[in-house]
């Protein structure tokens, strides 16, 4: 005869309502499991689950790409004359811009077996932006090896200049390979200054007039002769008045470059030229570009969407 | 007659006879005058020589008391010393006598200081004169008192103070004919022919070596010379080398049989070795890895030129890669790099010093090391009008050209040149994969001229025995080291360099027996 009665706290048989919208799944711990199905327990996949599971896949990814399209085309609508290929889902740095082509033999001469080796020797005080965004760009359209040495005048360099080309290439050790060096030499100079052949060529000094040779080897130097006139001009006005002038200049350029940038997406029109390259990395280099007029931020904006300037932004306090 | 004639000749006689005691009698009054004065002069020394026993000789230094004084040395005579009454151990540089007052200037090593012996109630006229007296080189013991000068004394390197002496004694006294004056050492060789004084030709300065290198160029020279020494050591050291020593008289000829000197050794001779290399790679072969060794090297080669030696102090690295010999040449360069680093940081005083009698450009150099490729290297050459073959060898002017074309347009005197010809370098250098033509060596350079040779070595048995004998090399003689490479060997390279060529290049001095001790070339066997 049992001691203790403990009233039942709820009746046996209470009928539970199973919401219709979950489904149902097979009672694991229930009888009926044939050995068969144990095997399951070691990794391998329900047929119909891996169906399921690739069409979730599929249907992610067509989630993902429709996304990178919409962003693409975000951007496009922002960035006149981008060419971006819109369906890359990682913005990396956008294919050449610059759709001519140039004679490598007869800007730098004829090749003798040797790697043409362009030589810049650059104060680390002041780094050259432009020259590292036509480095990024020379690199897109020709085999370039490049290198940064650090010169017996200058002591020591801060980590971020030393990797400012990007990392050594792979084939470093056969310069043969190669149909351009670009040799970077952070030195104890007052003056950028570039060696190409010192027989029969004399350095070139100056950031600007380094710049316009190297753009010249991009084949992409307007053809039209009042457009060039109109591209020196902008480069003149950055180097005299942005960099070097006070800051009365420096308000006037960022007011004309404004008035500029309201009638055409790029300084020269509708092309993407080295004025615009020039001028945004001494706009950049100036700073406060926060305060900036409307439309050179706008400006600004679409040479980072761009992705030629993403080598620059280490080098901006 | 004949009476007058004898009174005349008489009279002639005695005219003659007066005439010569007239003579005898003033010679002896003024030998009489000058004895008086000597003996004046001697009553005045010996009345008035008060400060007697503030100068003087000493008696040889044989050890024979232990003196409880501190002699401070010449380089720490500065302002804050002033009014403190010191000795000094130094040599006699200079002494000039004016007057009541003698100059002296002090030397000990590279610094020089005035010091001043003036009559007065410290010292006498002797000691004065004793002083103007004293040979030049002389080792003196001065006690003096350290003085401000308000004018800087440009000629010497203490140049805010200078020494007013109280006692002055002579240590080792120097013979008064030195065989060359150092000031003419120490001049430059332009200001000589400007302004006719005398400058000392080399072979005078190695004859007398001993007192050649006393001049503050030469202690700079050789301060510098242990600097890249012990730079080379160190830097070594912190990348995980491990220094060997390597046997120097040995059984067969390593580099070539021509230029190797022949020692007799018991009953047969032996040789002195012309490089540690077989050594260096038996070691590799043995898993030590990396190693260095320095060391003399002899080469028997009859080359009388400025920048051969027939004995030097050889620097030699060898080191196991692990896939590409270039881990090799960035590990040398950066060896480099860092000892032309440390003598940048540290020895500007010695370079500075070298620079005032040979004035050269600072040496300057890239960091990471510019390599260039030998066709790059021809290609220049030819674009500079210079006849010559892809696969010949650069002969010295075209090295120097190089070298120039080199600092022109990348403005470093200091760079490799890689993949030389595989017809011009020795039997073991591994042949380039890609092209057989080329092989897997290089040089270094230093102002245009070669410090290094180096390549990847041949490391596999079968392939050095063909090596060797299409070089027409006796495979008898090399059979050890052959044998070396049969059971396991890494792949492996190295160079080696000269530290006296290389310490000459750095300071752009032209002659490798300014900065080699006690040279031997063809022609000098001594001292």
């Amino acid at each position: 005869m049992p001691m203790y009665k403990v009233k039942p706290v709820s009746p046996a048989d209470i009928k539970i309502d199973v919401p219709s919208c979950m489904y149902k799944s097979p009672n694991v711990h229930g009888h009926g499991m044939n050995c068969g199905e144990h095997a399951l327990q070691n990794g391998e996949v329900d047929p119909s689950l891996k169906a399921l599971e690739e069409r979730q896949d599929e249907v992610l990814r067509r989630l993902y790409e429709l996304k990178a399209t919409v962003d693409g085309f975000a951007k496009t609508v922002t960035t006149p004359d981008a060419d971006l290929d819109a369906s890359t889902p990682s913005p990396g740095p956008a294919e050449s811009v610059f759709k001519g082509t140039a004679d490598l033999d007869s800007l730098l001469g004829k090749d003798l077996g040797a790697l043409r080796d362009i030589v810049i020797n650059a104060n680390p005080a002041r780094p050259p932006l432009s020259l590292l965004v036509l480095h990024a760009l020379l690199c897109q359209r020709y085999q370039v090896l490049s290198s940064v040495h650090v010169h017996s005048s200058v002591s020591a360099v801060p980590p971020p200049l030393l990797s400012c080309l990007g990392p050594r290439h792979i084939d470093s050790y056969a310069r043969q390979r190669f149909q351009l060096g670009f040799t970077l030499i952070w030195k104890d100079v007052s003056e950028l200054q570039m060696k190409f052949s010192t027989q029969s060529m004399c350095p070139i000094e100056g950031e600007a007039n380094v710049a316009r040779f190297l753009f010249r080897l991009l084949g992409a130097e307007p053809q039209d002769p009042a457009a060039a006139t109109q591209m020196d001009c902008w480069i003149d006005k950055a180097v005299f008045q942005l960099s070097e002038g006070g800051s009365k200049d420096r308000a006037a350029v960022l007011r004309s470059l404004n008035a500029a940038l309201g009638r055409s997406p790029w300084l020269l029109g509708q092309e993407f030229s080295l004025a615009d390259i020039v001028c945004a990395c001494f706009v950049l280099r100036a700073g406060q570009t926060t305060s900036a007029p409307v439309n050179v931020q706008r400006w600004l904006k679409s040479c980072q969407n761009l992705g030629h300037f993403d080598c620059v932004y280490p080098f901006l306090q | 007659m004949q009476y007058r004639a004898g009174e005349e000749e008489q009279q002639a006689q005695s005219k003659k006879a007066l005439k010569k005691q007239q003579k005898e009698a003033e010679k002896a009054a003024k030998k009489a005058e000058k004895q008086a004065k000597l003996a004046a002069e001697q009553q005045e020394a010996d009345e008035d020589d008060f400060a007697k026993d503030r100068y003087g000789i000493c008696p040889m230094v044989q050890s024979q008391q232990k003196l409880d004084r501190a002699l401070v040395r010449v380089q720490d005579l500065t302002p804050e010393k002033a009014e403190q009454q010191i000795w000094v151990r130094a040599r006699i540089h200079t002494s000039r006598a004016k007057g009541k007052q003698c100059f002296l200037v002090l030397r000990h090593q590279q610094f020089t200081v005035q010091a001043l012996l003036a009559v007065g109630d410290r010292a006498s006229k002797q000691m004065v004169k004793f002083a103007a007296n004293l040979t030049k080189e002389s080792i003196i013991d001065v006690e003096a008192v350290v003085k401000k000068v308000e004018q800087k004394i440009e000629s010497c390197s203490q140049q805010d103070v200078e020494l007013h002496v109280e006692r002055i004694f002579v240590i080792s006294q120097s013979e008064a004919r030195l065989p060359l004056q150092l000031e003419d050492a120490v001049r430059p060789e332009g200001e000589g022919d400007e302004e006719g004084r005398a400058t000392v030709n080399q072979d005078t300065r190695l004859d007398n070596r001993v007192i050649d290198l006393r001049t503050t160029t030469s202690q700079a020279i050789f301060r510098l010379q242990s600097g890249v020494c012990q730079l080379f050591r160190d830097t070594l050291i912190n990348k995980g080398f491990v220094e060997i020593q390597t046997p120097k008289i040995i059984s067969a000829a390593s580099e070539g049989g021509a230029n190797v000197f022949t020692v007799s050794y018991f009953k047969t001779s032996a040789y002195l070795a012309q490089s540690p290399q077989l050594y260096k790679q038996m070691c590799i072969c043995a898993d030590f890895d990396k190693v260095f060794c320095v060391g003399p090297v002899f080469r028997a080669e009859d080359s009388n030129t400025h920048r051969h030696l027939t004995e030097f102090v050889g620097l030699d690295i060898e080191m196991a890669f692990n896939y590409h010999y270039h881990e090799v040449i960035d590990s040398i360069t950066d060896t480099m790099v860092q000892i032309f680093k440390g003598l940048r940081d540290r020895f500007q005083t010695e370079i500075q010093m070298v620079n005032k009698q040979y004035p050269s450009e600072p040496f300057k150099f890239l960091e990471p090391t510019l390599r260039l490729e030998y066709k790059e290297a021809v290609a220049m050459l030819k674009a500079a009008g210079v006849e010559m073959g892809d696969e010949e060898d650069l002969s010295t002017p075209n090295e120097k050209l190089l070298g120039r074309l080199v600092k022109d347009k990348y403005d470093t005197d200091f760079y490799v040149l890689d993949k030389y010809p595989l017809a011009v370098r020795p039997f073991y250098t591994m042949p380039d994969p890609n092209n057989p033509k080329y092989s897997n060596s290089y040089d270094m350079f230093m102002r245009g001229e070669e410090i290094l040779s180096g390549a990847q070595r041949v490391h596999d048995a079968q392939l050095l025995t063909e090596r060797a004998m299409h070089h027409g090399i006796d495979l008898e003689k090399i059979k050890a080291y052959i044998d070396s490479f049969r059971y396991g060997a890494p792949p492996h390279a190295g160079g080696g360099i000269g530290l006296e060529r290389v310490t000459m290049l750095y300071l752009g001095l032209h002659n490798v027996r300014q900065t080699s001790m006690f040279p031997r070339d063809p022609k000098r066997l001594t001292p």
